[in-house]
Parts: structure tokens; sequence; C-alpha cells
């Protein structure tokens, strides 16, 4: 430090003691923590980069790892049958003095019907264990009184959260991802109401609740976006669906369910109907399907619209095989020609499911 | 008081969202979530000037001016949602000291636009008062002539109106035009004589009109002539009802302003950044300009505080014009006052509480009674008139051309056609909603209908409608599609737009059968886009999910030599326009999206005859038969 100070530099140098602290060598300390911490920071930011880097730009655009369903069938004894048909005699309407009264009574005939088919196969502790989470996929499609026969009932819904419940479930998930407006479709339909008044847990389709799903079939060749979130926890899969008409592919039943758990742009399917139904029964493999035959949407369908078209029945079917319970309903219930049905003759000829068989087959009454 | 006021706001601003949020399918379950525009008492008066009525719950606006005939503008810093909005944006963005607040709440010339604002919209809406005057004349003479033909018919001698007013009413007109004449004149400054002048000109003038009248009427019969005059101005105020008027207070009106900019741009933000207000997420067209305009407003407040309210707002102008009835003000006592001017620090109306009280612009907040050191302010009954500003600081000139403009405005608007000859296919409009012309005279822009709206098909229109049908709601069917068994729109709407329906009268069921289901529009199918038309391949989601019973769109089975010379069979699809009720959902579903296959377009709507397409509809033979019967 040869040059002069000015008078002001000197008292400041003064009042610091004489030493000039901007002149004071660098603590060895400080040396190594900023250099060190310094070249640290460095390589960090290198190597996240040298981590993260995509020369051809496809990592960016890579699809998350699709998910796959498990298997949620449950295996029956040899003796029992895999199929039952509940036949009761509908409730007269007349003999109740209100439309909620009415109800409880049909509900109170589901859950009798449904559970006897049950008992038929073993007991519902063959299907439903305690701790299960237990998803229900009814058919709530479109925003329409249950009455018109296009959706799934919702007494029969609140029967099977009851027995789910009592059997020891420990959730009960709900969930469609319906055509017509979610809310009101579950509104409308009231399915969201029974549900929720049994006890379930009602999922709408929100569209982080999508992922890319492995199928791996024949018009699904790989993946496609499915409604997963319920699918996360689950252990027990009961469909439940109505029996109906449909223009494109001849009957809406247990199978074409699923068809309401596929995200968008699912309409392109219309181009290959039977071949990505049968596609379902590769896809997934219930623990349980409910065919509720006890209104018959028989014309107009996906969505009928009128009472005229709908036909009253008596039957409820159980069964584990979709396609078996499908194949029953078409040639029994919905008055049509078996093979009419392609997508039934496809899966079965894929070997991916079979056909109904007497053997394999009881109906019972109750009342 | 000032936190009596503070409890209100934060009450009004509360319930204000608390409605707003459960505007939604699931949670409306009766709620007056409409209250707010119901008591807007600009809706309630414009839609009064427009469709000569008042709508459902509208009154509510009524009673909001009687309050203020009472309190004045306490609506302003009480009650107004918008307005409580501009008050914490502008503490928010408050960095003034005492001095400087002091300067900016003094009152501006500026602060007079709103009443500008006002002027040229209720000269729009009220503009049917021109053809109507125009046309009275003639009207009462077809009134009076048609009285006297039936006192002819029991015996006495048939004078006509213009045997008897013949004279009269060339002396009346000439007095009538020559008065206006020069009371226009005279407004516009061009034509000042003196004031010696003044009253012997318009004394000489009125002096015709009123001698012509006189003569007229002992001529005709004085009741005989009043219920003429009753009975002709009725029909004429009718003959012009009709596409003379449209309502636009609702680009400006606070309340239809926010529940607008909430609905289309605001809510659906908040819902991209959280995922927590709808199930799904909601996209509106144009939805940034709202937001823009919105934010903009808010903004302001860091510059002018309440510039919205004190500048702009054409309801606060009302309110501002019917606050100089109200009995309750502030009040200076001259002695106790210091001409410190604290009282403007947070003076919220900049209403010059420090001198004489500008009462049109007051907003009741108080601020200035508790920012006094000395006292000096006061709410009082009845205080001296002369220490008040009773009426609105306006220029006469600009008043009038505000008023010119507006009325010139309208037809410049209707001259596209838009509404009539060249109506756009486009514009389909919800179910319910009464026939265009008379939609433009009732809908607000509130967009409450698109709030409720459960598939985001209702869509704030851009210009699709002309520019008087800005942000009113239309159907984009890419969007959404109306859901069959839902009149939720037509339930809330506050002005009748689109009139309150039920599910049946929706459907045409039940009692509605001879009527039919109400319509919206018709699908067409664009065939070269068309997958089993146009490329051989199977598809008809269409069909599938059209929700008509029996269905709208039905198939034909045919069976097609594809490209390789084999046969193919397909089904094509195709349209049976009676039965189409222009719900759009195949357009929403059909796999072809960019311009899809089958796309629905305005025509066959049910809310005008005009509009119709099939000729058994409109000649329906079944209604012909119970007519005959
Ligand atoms: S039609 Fe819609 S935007 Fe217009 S007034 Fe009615 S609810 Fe508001
Ligand atoms: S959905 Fe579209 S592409 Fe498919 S048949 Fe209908 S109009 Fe044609």
């Amino acid at each position: 430090m040869g040059e002069k100070l000015t008078r002001t530099q000197q008292k400041n140098l003064e009042r610091l003691g004489g030493v000039n602290p901007a002149e004071a060598p660098i603590p060895r300390r400080q040396f190594l923590t900023q250099v060190g911490v310094g070249a640290a920071a460095v390589g960090a930011a290198a190597g996240v980069g040298v981590a993260i880097t995509d020369p051809w730009g496809m990592k960016g655009v890579e699809p998350p790892p699709p998910v796959r369903l498990k298997d949620y069938s449950v295996a029956l004894a040899p003796s029992r049958p895999s199929l039952v048909v509940v036949r009761a005699t509908p409730p007269d309407r007349s003999a109740f003095d209100s439309p909620d009264a009415e109800y409880a009574a049909r509900e109170e005939q589901a859950l009798t019907m449904v559970r006897s088919a049950m008992q038929e196969m073993g007991g519902v502790e063959q299907f439903i264990q305690k701790g299960d989470v237990v998803v229900i996929k009814p058919n709530v499609a479109f925003d329409k009184n249950p009455d018109l026969g296009a959706t799934s009932q919702p007494d029969t819904v609140s029967a099977v959260v009851k027995l789910c419940f009592a059997a020891g479930a420990r959730k009960v998930i709900v969930c469609d991802n319906p055509i017509n407006n979610p809310e009101s479709c579950f509104f409308k339909t009231r399915v969201g109401d029974a549900a929720q008044r049994a006890g379930a847990t009602l999922m709408l389709p929100k569209s982080s609740y999508f992922e890319p799903l492995y199928v791996g079939g024949e018009t699904i060749k790989d993946t496609w976006s499915m409604f997963y979130a319920p699918f996360k926890e689950a252990t027990k899969v009961i469909g439940i669906s109505p029996v109906k008409d449909h223009n494109l592919c001849k009957a809406t039943i247990c199978l074409k369910n699923w068809y309401g758990l596929l995200g968008n742009p699912r309409n392109q399917f219309h181009q290959d109907i039977h071949g990505i139904i049968s596609d379902f029964a590769k896809m997934m493999k219930p623990t349980l399907v409910i065919a509720d035959g006890r209104k018959l949407l028989m014309r107009n369908g996906p969505t009928g619209g009128s009472l005229n078209d709908v036909k009253q029945s008596d039957a409820i079917v159980v069964g584990t095989d979709h396609v078996a319970v499908d194949s029953w309903c078409v040639s029994k219930l919905l008055e049509k020609q078996r093979h009419e049905i392609l997508y039934l003759d496809k899966a079965i000829d894929r070997g991916l499911a079979s056909d109904w068989r007497p053997q394999w087959t009881r109906e019972i009454t109750v009342t | 008081m000032v936190k009596i006021r503070r409890a209100y706001e934060a009450l009004a601003l509360g319930l204000f969202l608390f409605f707003l949020l459960i505007t939604d399918l699931r949670f409306l379950k009766g709620w007056p979530v409409s209250w707010f525009l119901e008591a807007s008492p600009l809706v309630a008066v414009a839609t009064a000037l427009t469709t000569h009525t008042i709508y459902r719950n509208l009154f509510w606006g009524l009673v909001i001016l009687g309050i203020t005939m009472m309190l004045g503008r306490v609506w302003c810093n009480w009650m107004c949602p918008f307005g409580i909005l501009h008050h914490l944006f502008g503490n928010i963005g408050n960095r003034r000291n005492t001095k400087q607040m002091i300067e900016v709440n003094r009152y501006r010339r500026i602060y007079a636009i709103k009443y500008y604002i006002l002027a040229a919209m209720i000269a729009m809406a009220a503009l049917w008062i021109v053809p109507a005057l125009y046309n009275a004349p003639g009207k009462i003479a077809e009134a009076y002539d048609e009285a006297a033909l039936a006192r002819a018919a029991e015996g006495d001698s048939v004078t006509t109106f213009s045997q008897v007013f013949g004279l009269s009413s060339w002396m009346i007109g000439l007095g009538l035009v020559a008065l206006g004449g020069y009371a226009v004149l005279r407004a516009l400054g061009i034509f000042g004589p003196g004031r010696l002048a003044r009253v012997p000109i318009s004394g000489a003038l009125l002096g015709v009109i009123v001698l012509g009248l006189g003569i007229g009427i002992v001529r005709a019969g004085v009741p005989e002539t009043l219920s003429a005059v009753g009975d002709g101005l009725g029909r004429s105020v009718e003959a012009s009802r009709r596409g003379n008027s449209t309502l636009q207070i609702g680009l400006l009106d606070p309340i239809a302003l926010t529940v607008r900019s909430m609905t289309t741009s605001v809510l659906p933000s908040v819902d991209k950044a959280t995922e927590g207000v709808y199930t799904e997420t909601r996209e509106y067209w144009f939805a940034w300009v709202v937001g823009l305009i919105f934010l903009g407003f808010l903004v302001a407040n860091w510059f002018i505080p309440r510039f919205f309210c004190r500048a702009v707002c054409p309801l606060g102008a009302l309110l501002g014009v019917f606050s100089r009835f109200s009995l309750w003000r502030i009040d200076r006592d001259p002695v106790r006052c210091t001409d410190c001017d604290l009282c403007l620090k947070s003076c919220e109306g900049a209403s010059d509480p420090h001198t004489d009280l500008r009462k049109s612009e007051c907003f009741v907040c108080f601020n200035c009674i508790e920012d006094c050191p000395h006292d000096a302010l006061q709410f009082r009954f009845l205080p001296r008139k002369a220490s008040e500003v009773t009426g609105p600081a306006l220029n006469r000139r600009s008043l009038m051309l505000a008023g010119v403009f507006g009325v010139l405005f309208f037809p410049m608007a209707r001259l596209s056609g838009g509404v009539k000859k060249n109506f756009d296919r486009r514009v389909i409009r919800p179910p319910g909603s009464v026939a265009e012309d008379e939609f433009l005279r009732r809908c607000i822009k509130c967009d409450q209908c698109i709030r409720v709206c459960p598939t985001n098909v209702l869509q704030p229109a851009l210009f699709e409608a002309g520019i008087e049908g800005l942000w009113t709601p239309i159907m984009i069917s890419k969007m959404g599609w109306c859901e069959l068994n839902c009149t939720l729109c037509s339930q809330v709407c506050p002005t009748g737009a689109i009139r309150e329906l039920s599910i049946a009268e929706k459907l045409g069921v039940g009692p509605f059968e001879a009527q039919g289901p109400i319509k919206t529009g018709t699908a067409f199918y664009n065939r070269g886009r068309c997958l089993p038309w146009a490329m051989d391949v199977e598809c008809v989601v269409c069909e599938e999910v059209c929700p008509t019973s029996p269905k709208a769109i039905f198939t034909r089975n045919v069976e097609v030599t594809d490209r390789w010379g084999g046969t193919l069979e397909l089904k094509r699809p195709f349209i049976d326009p009676e039965k189409c009720i222009g719900c759009g959902i195949c357009e929403h579903e059909c796999p072809v999206k960019d311009d899809p296959a089958v796309y629905v377009t305005a025509i066959g709507e049910t809310r005008d005859k005009e509009r119709s397409l099939l000729l058994s509809l409109v000649e329906d033979p079944s209604l012909a038969d119970q007519l005959m019967a």
C-alpha cells in the first residue's frame, strides 16, 4: 500500500485499529468452503443436467409407465354353480302408498335376490373378505330416470354395497365415467344417492384419475387411457349392469359395461366395436358380475328414453364370468339370436372366457 | 359505525361468493343464487324499460331503490360485491400518505362520465319511446275513429278524428315542432336570446299548442278524447315494442360484470391452479378478454381509488340520481369545522364532505365522520338543503350527446340483420330462451346460465350474435352438449331471457304433448367427413348418444363395394329433423373432432316461428284438430 491516503481515509484506518480489513488475506477455511461449495454446486448442476439430457427429445414425450389391472377373480368350489339366475315376482306398484316405500321394498328384494344367488355359489364370504376394498362399476352412462332401463338400478347397487360391508369390506368405491355429465348422471339415475346412503364412496372421473392401462388385446394392442384411480387400492371388483339393447353391438350387458372405464377418445372404438368389447374379457377379470334383468330395455338402445321400450322382467343374473352371464341374458331375456352378438363369440374363440353351460348354471326363485 | 359497515361488507361479499360457488348442479338446492343480480336496481329499471314488466324476483331491485331514496347510496359501500372488491383492492395497493390521500379523494370532473354512460344505455333501452310517440297521433286518431263508429251504431252521427281535429292538429304539430327545435338549440347553446326574449317566445309557442288542444278537445268531447288518447298511446307503444330497443346495461352493471368475470374467467383460472372448483375443468371462449377487463378495473383502484365506482358504474349513476330524494345524509357543521380537510382522507365516494356534500356521489361509508377530529360531521335526518349539492354535476350538452349516441348506436347495431334476415347459424340459444329480439331485450350478459351449465356447452358469445349480443350465452356443441333432463339455466336466469322451464315442457311430454319438445336447433351431416359415408368405416357414435326416444338419428344398412372389390356391410346415419332437438351431443361425441361430421345449427329452433324448418312442425295437425274441435 504505497499510495497516499487522504485525511478521512487515514481517520478511518485509525478507527479500525490500523489494519485495513480489505487487505487482510482470505482465511483458509473460507477459501476452502467457498471454492468447495461452488465446485460441488457446479458438479451437481452438471450431474442433474447429464441425468436428464434427452438428445432426441423423446424422453419428454414418453408416456408414464402403463398400469395393469390385477386379476380380481376368485375360484369357486367345483360343486358350486358359477352362474345363478334368481327370480322373484316384482313388487306391485299399487300396493305402496309412496314411491319411497316402493323403493325400499325393491331394495329389500334386490338384497335378498343377490344374497341368495351368492349363497348358492358358496356364500358372500367366498367373494368378499374382511378388509377388502371393493370397486363397484355400475352403468350410469346416461342422465336418465332409472325406470327407463338405460342405466343400472340404484336398488341393486345399494344392495350390493350393503352386502359388501356386511361381509367386512373396508371400503366400497362406486365409479363410472358416463357419457353425459357425471354429476347429473349419478343424480338422475339415483345411483349416486343410493350408493352414498349405503356407505359407499363415489368417485367421479377427474382428468387426473386417468392413467394408461396395458391391455395387449386385439383392438387395444398395447395401452389406452383408463379411469384407474379407483383400482389403485382395489382388491375386489364387481360389475353391475342393466340388460339392454344396443344399435351397433346389439346388446349391452356386463362385458360392454367395462367400456365406461375407458378414457377419451373412446368413441373411435365404434369402428371396431366387437373387437374392443371382446378385449374387455382380457382386460378385466372381475370378482363378480351382476346383470339386473328386472327392467329390460328392448329397443332404442343404448339410451332408451321411453317407458314403451322397457319390459318388466323378474330375474337378476349373478356370475363370475361376464361372457357366460351375457350369453345367458341375450338369449333368455333380450330375445335375440345368441350368435348375433359377435363380440361374445370373439371372446370365446380367443379363449378368454366360456359360454354358459347348464351344468354350471342354477336357477332359483325367492320370494 | 365504520365497524358495523365493515361487518356488512364482509357479509355481503361472503354471501356473494357463497352463492357463486354453489351455483353448481352439485350444491344448488333451491338457494336464491341469483339474488345479487336480482337486487341490482339497474337491472330492474332497465329491463322494465325494455320489457314493460318486472320479471319474477326483480322487484328486489326496487326495494334497493327504495332504500336509496331513504338513506342514499348505501348499496355501493355496504352491499355491492364489486364495490367491496374495489374497496379491498384500493386498500391493498395504497402507498399514499395522508396528504396524498386527501388530494386523491377530491371530486374530479371525470366522475360525471358514469351519468353519460347511464344516459346512453337508458336511451338504447327506451328507444321504443321514439317510434311510439312518432306514431301516437295516428294511433290516437285510429282509436277515436273506431270509437266514433261504435257510437254511430247507437245512433250518433259519425265525426272522424280528422274532422274534429283538422285545424287543431296543425296548430299542435307546428307548436310542438317549433318548441322542440327551440329547446334543442338552446340546450346546445347555439341560439341563446337574452332573458327577456325567452319568456315571450316559449309562452307564445305554448299558447298555440294549448289553444289547439283546447279547440280539438272541446269539439271532440272530453271523455271521448281521453279514452282515445289512452287507447291510442297503448296501441302505439305495443306496436313499437318489438325490434326497437336493446339492453346493454349488463356490459357495465357491476353485478352482471362481476358474475360474468367470475364465471368465465376467475373461477376457471382458480380451478386450473387447484383442480378444486369443478369436477371437470371448464373452458370458455375468449375468457381472457373478460378477465383482463375485470382485472383492469380492479387495478385501476391503485391509481384512482374506486375508479370504477366513481367514474364508470351506471348503477352508481342511477342510484346517484335517486339519492337526491334521500332523507338522511352527511352534514357538516360549519362552525365546528376548521377546514382541515381530514375528512377527505378516506372518503370512498369523492363526495366532498369538507364543503357542501355532493349527495349523489356519497357512498355513505361514514369514514369522514370517523376521521373528523372536531366532530363536525354527522349523519342527519333532513339537514339544511343549502349545504348540499343535490344533483350530479352534469354538462347538459354532453348528456344530450350521450343520449343521442345511445339512440343512434342501436339502429346501427341492428342494421347488420343478425336478428332477422341474416341470423347466424352459430347463435344456438339455450332451451327456454325467448325469441332473439326479446332475448336481446332481456339478457344482461351476467352469464349466470353459463355458470350453472353442467356440461360447459354454454359459452359467452363474442360477436356471433352481433355486437349487441356480446357475452350473451350461446351453445358451442364442441365444448359440451345440452343435457336432456336439465333446465338449470332457465332456473337461474334473473331476467327471463331464458324463461323458467319444467323438464316436462322441455321434453314436450305430459301436458306439453301437443306443443312438442323445445328445439334449440337442428343437426346436419357433413357426408364428406362422416366415417361411414366417406371412408367405409363403421361408426354411428352419434346415433348411440342421441337421447330422444325414438332417436332422431337413425341408420340405414347398406352394402358397399369396398376399395378392394369386396363387399362391406355399413350403417349410415341420417337425421330425422322432426325428432332432432338440437342438443348437440352427437356433434360433441363425433370422433371427427376438429370439424365434426355432424353439427348443429340454429335453424329449426322453436323459440321463433320465423326460424322453423319443417312445415309439419309449424302446422301441427294435432293442434289444428284441437282448434277445429
Ligand atoms: S340469459 Fe344468461 S347471461 Fe343472460 S341474463 Fe339470463 S342468466 Fe344472465
Ligand atoms: S359420429 Fe360422426 S363420423 Fe361417426 S357416424 Fe356420426 S357423424 Fe359420422
